[in-house]
């Protein structure tokens, strides 16, 4: 019998199982699809059709890859690529945090005082980075009786944010709250500039770049991206949970794929195990969760057996997916530019972008993510709204698609006639295939009353739950999301901790 | 003394500068108030623009005046009477209104009327804010610390914060981190479905603020106003005899009483800085004035890059003053009115014409007036808080006339191509056809109006960048950040020199808490 099942093998359930299963438990995995990798999938829609699914890059943590030793399990190697951002008068705007001579030349094409201020940007943002890695390594309890163990930690975070300087210090609490706008203006008199980082800044979040909280977002896409372009996984994302799961058998935990759990069994407000959706009881005295946290709660758990004001906190949570995928398999002739391609010529263009998403609209003129793996085109949409008004995702599917293909073709003209196959993910499908709650790739937005001791509801940033043993593990709390595995890895420690 | 020497200078005798320079003189000092305009009061005052009618042309209620600031400068004495503002309606599309009071049973059910739900959650909202506000209140009559300082005083500052916080409960701490994150609209959809009571509840998260209430921070300027207190009473909405102008005239004459001497038509161009301190002032005029401590209660980037030569300041804090956002975001619409208009919703003369009349249907509506505004137009159908002072005050206007003030957002400041006479005059015919569609007759009844838009503010009240908070309430402007990192505690890089305004902790609004705490705060470094 196991010590510990685990729900979900995204990353952050493979992370925290592995960190469990370092520490002498028995682990079991159960995911409910016939592959493990959650979001991080490498998939194929057909012959010749492969494609990194949701996230066309990303990395784990240094201090997860080290502690679980996962290079020697086969951990793909990543590599940084630039962001370029593709401008309608054909230019194109080169950014990078390696300040490299293309780079800056690149920036000085649009401001030669853009290009000068280029790497001290880079520095700071590192710092921000560096700041929120800190924190998202920092256990959060419960406030307002922290205790001295508890307080330690947290004194040690401020003494980080001190060390920083008074000038980056402010400067980060600052930013914080800003507008990547605004954020952007105090750096960046280009608006191509800007707007490539404001892009940035709400890559999976349905704000604009208008919106307030947008720097906190941009400092957390920077932290796990490590700068403006995505980390490309050699060979595909999937590639880092395969060397994931190799890595758990290795320490002697299990992981069953095709284990839908349809619920999590309570006795007395106290987690007993789990039963899947074939009628299978699993038992095991702890029960970690690395689905979404609405899903977890009101869905595994149901509501019944919560409090009521727990019940109406979770539902609270801002989940409110807006991102949309659209694949394409081309003929190999789309003559793409190697790097993460961008649609966001300019500030106000990403603005009206997500002004369509507020009200429940498919913007026209999208913000996009472009990637090409060999012949395979994978487009990144913001924003495609999950909760549409006046539409179904069933006949909207086939707008997405054309607005997609029409403006990424306009920023690079050989795509079209490329085009052999079109496989597109609305919100919907990632919330039915993917089991991401209203198509939230962050299983929560990442708003700054959603983020620290507010994730993923305020007095819940301990990992635990009302019920007894049952705790949360993915994006949706503390240290996630995004492809970090630091939710995973925060969670396991908690358990560790619970003991 | 000699002549034109003094202890302390206020520059502004606007409601900040009169409540500074009343607690110094009352401590004894000789102070004077140098005012711009020919009239004190700054953005609070009445005014007569067209004869018999007169206008509060730009603040029009009052609410957040700290109640210890009445009480030390024995305001009442001096003039001031403040009225209530009862209620609040917001005029439907379909003819019908949401109404609210300030008696708990008539608001439950006019809002069980629309909704049954939010009746009910309306109760606990209203509770839940409350607490909230006067949670958070004690913070703002502290002198934020600086967090980055090792200095026993700003120690000692944080200790007291850290404290007070630890004497919260967990619910309190958590709705107050909330509120001041979160934006107004995910606030009030997690409480209410009601359209127009969402709407009008998030305007005041948006007033004096270039954000739309989906903007994550609004919710803590919506709590910012819930910290209104007439009487003892949370929430409370007043209307000042004679207006705005009525608070300030009462201030000023409480000044003279202590001792204070007030100069008008004495526009301040300079600080004198002598051996590194600030020494006195210039003015336009080429007179000068000697004081040994001088405060401003103009705006930031008044006091700090127009009053004082950069040079003075250290570069690190000039880029933060010049970062500091004072997007004005809000105009007005000033009218005197032959008779009362007639809204469709509240035919002839109604109680409710004696409070604030909304237009705020949705939160939709209002995210949609800053979408237009975010891109440098003025809102096509902007939100409007009205109130007819003359229903309030009958000496407000002629007998049988009356006057309407209509606050409107939002009019950027730098609107596209920039303001004009014709833009303005546009500007006007928006908001009256706006109003139109509620109370059909308005146009009819008009005798005389004044429109006022950002670039007046900044113009008429001196206000850099027309916000009515000389700066934006957003988080990263609040408390340690306002006006400037390590420089909240109302003084400033120049020794000698105070900031006690709008643009200083704790903020706008008719409050003085500013300029209040900024003069304890002179004294307490008086040698």
């Amino acid at each position: 019998m196991a010590d510990i099942i685990v729900i979900g093998a995204g990353l952050n359930g493979l992370v925290a199982a592995n960190y469990l299963a370092k520490a002498g438990k028995h682990v079991l995995v159960l995911e409910r699809r016939a592959l493990a990798g959650g979001q991080a999938v490498t998939e194929s829609f057909g012959a010749g059709f492969q494609a990194d699914v949701l996230h066309a890059g990303g990395q784990l943590r240094p201090d997860i890859v080290a502690d679980l030793d996962l290079a020697r399990h086969g951990l793909p190697e990543s590599t940084s690529e630039p962001l370029i951002s593709l401008h309608p008068d054909g230019r194109q705007l080169r950014l990078t945090a390696d300040s490299d001579s293309e780079t800056l030349a690149s920036i000085g094409a649009f401001s030669k005082r853009d290009a000068e201020r280029w790497p001290d940007f880079v520095a700071f943002m590192n710092a921000a980075a560096g700041f929120l890695d800190a924190a998202y390594r920092t256990p959060m309890p419960r406030l307002p009786h922290v205790k001295l163990a508890e307080g330690l930690p947290l004194a040690r975070l401020a003494m980080k944010l001190r060390g920083l300087g008074a000038r980056d210090m402010f400067r980060v609490i600052r930013a914080l709250p800003m507008s990547a706008l605004e954020l952007t203006e105090e750096w960046f008199e280009s608006d191509g500039v800007r707007a490539a980082i404001g892009a940035v800044a709400v890559h999976g979040a349905t704000l604009g770049p208008m919106s307030a909280g947008a720097g906190f977002s941009l400092m957390h896409n920077w932290l796990n991206r490590g700068g403006p372009g995505h980390r490309r996984v050699e060979n595909g994302i999937g590639g880092l949970a395969n060397a994931l799961v190799a890595a758990l058998k290795a320490r002697g935990g299990q992981l069953r794929v095709s284990a839908p759990v349809e619920a999590v069994l309570t006795d007395d407000q106290c987690a007993r195990g789990v039963r899947l959706a074939s009628g299978e009881d699993i038992l095991a005295p702890i029960v970690i969760s690395g689905a979404d946290p609405r899903h977890t709660l009101l869905d595994l758990v149901g509501a019944p057996d919560l409090p009521p004001e727990f019940v109406w906190a979770t539902q609270s949570i801002k989940m409110r997916g807006s991102v949309a995928k659209v694949h394409l398999l081309t003929d190999g002739a789309h003559a793409l530019p190697s790097g993460t391609l961008v649609v966001a010529p300019t500030v106000r263009y990403v603005e009206r972008a997500y002004d369509a998403a507020k009200y429940g609209r498919t913007s026209l003129e999208p913000y996009l993510e472009i990637t090409a793996n060999g012949p395979v085109v994978s487009i990144h949409f913001q924003f495609a709204p999950y909760a549409l008004r006046g539409a179904e995702w069933s006949q909207e599917r086939a707008v997405l698609e054309r607005i997609a293909i029409d403006t990424a073709s306009n920023a690079l003209p050989q795509l079209k006639s490329s085009i052999r196959e079109i496989k597109s993910l609305t919100p919907l499908d990632l919330e039915k295939t993917y089991g991401l709650t209203e198509g939230d790739l962050n299983h929560g937005q990442l708003l700054l009353d959603q983020m620290l001791f507010m994730r993923p509801m305020p007095g819940w940033s301990t990992h635990k739950t009302p019920i007894d043993n049952l705790y949360l593990c993915g994006a949706g709390v503390h240290g996630g999301g995004g492809i970090s595995g630091a939710a995973g890895r925060n969670a396991a420690a908690a358990v560790l901790r619970g003991k | 003394m000699p002549a034109n020497h003094y202890d302390a200078i206020i520059i502004g005798a606007g409601h900040n500068g009169l409540i500074a320079g009343a607690y110094l003189a009352r401590a004894g000092k000789k102070v004077v108030i140098l005012e711009r305009r020919e009239m004190v009061g700054g953005a609070a005052v009445t005014e007569e623009i067209f004869p018999g009618y007169r206008f509060t042309e730009f603040s029009y209620v009052v609410s957040l005046l700290r109640p210890e600031i009445i009480r030390d400068l024995e305001l009442p004495r001096h003039g001031l009477k403040i009225l209530p503002l009862p209620s609040t309606v917001t005029p439907m599309d379909n003819g019908d209104y949401l109404a609210a009071w300030p008696d708990h049973e008539p608001t439950r059910r006019e809002i069980y009327r629309h909704s049954p739900r939010d009746a009910e959650a309306a109760d606990e909202y209203g509770r839940v804010m409350a607490r909230a506000a006067k949670a958070i209140k004690p913070v703002l009559s502290l002198v934020p610390p600086d967090p980055s300082s090792m200095s026993w005083r700003d120690m000692v500052g944080l200790m007291k914060i850290g404290q007070y916080a630890k004497s919260l409960s967990e619910k309190e701490l958590y709705r107050i981190a909330k509120l001041v994150t979160q934006s107004s609209a995910d606030l009030l959809n997690e409480w209410f479905e009601f359209d127009p009571l969402k709407g009008t509840k998030s305007a005041s998260g948006i007033i004096g603020t270039f954000l739309g209430p989906h903007s994550p921070g609004t919710a803590y300027v919506l709590l910012h106003h819930y910290m209104g207190e007439i009487d003892g009473a949370f929430r409370a909405w007043g209307f000042a005899k004679n207006g705005t102008g009525g608070v300030t005239a009462a201030i000023a004459a409480s000044a003279r009483a202590l001792g204070a001497e007030i100069r008008t038509g004495a526009s301040v161009k300079q600080v004198i800085v002598k051996g590194g301190r600030a020494a006195g002032v210039a003015l336009e005029n080429g007179d000068e004035f000697h004081a040994k401590v001088v405060m401003s209660a103009a705006d930031p980037k008044r006091s700090f890059l127009s009053f004082v030569e950069s040079k003075h300041f250290p570069d690190e804090f000039v880029e933060q003053i010049k970062n500091f956002r004072v997007r004005g975001s809000s105009g007005k619409l000033n009218l005197a009115l032959s008779e009362l208009p007639q809204f469709t919703c509240l035919p002839g003369e109604t109680p409710l014409h004696r409070g604030a009349i909304s237009i705020s249907p949705s939160i939709d509506y209002i995210e949609r007036a800053y979408d237009e505004a975010k891109y440098g137009q003025f809102s096509k159908n902007p939100y409007i808080d009205m109130i007819i002072p003359s229903m309030i005050d009958r000496d407000m206007a002629p007998p049988g006339h009356h006057v309407m003030s209509c606050f409107v957002q939002y009019a950027p400041y730098d609107i596209a191509g920039g303001w004009d006479d014709t833009k303005r005059d546009a500007f006007g015919e928006t908001v009256i056809s706006t109003i139109e569609r509620y109370a059909p007759n308005i146009r009819n009844i008009i005798v005389g109006k004044q429109v006022i838009t950002p670039k007046d503010i900044e113009r008429i009240a001196g206000i850099t960048g027309g916000n009515i908070f000389h700066g934006e309430l957003l988080l990263h402007q609040l408390f340690f950040l306002r006006p400037a990192a390590k420089w909240a505690d109302f003084r400033t890089p120049l020794p000698g020199y105070y900031f006690g305004a709008s643009g200083a902790h704790p903020g706008g609004g008719v409050m003085g808490a500013a300029g209040k705490m900024a003069a304890l705060e002179v004294l307490k470094d008086w040698r």
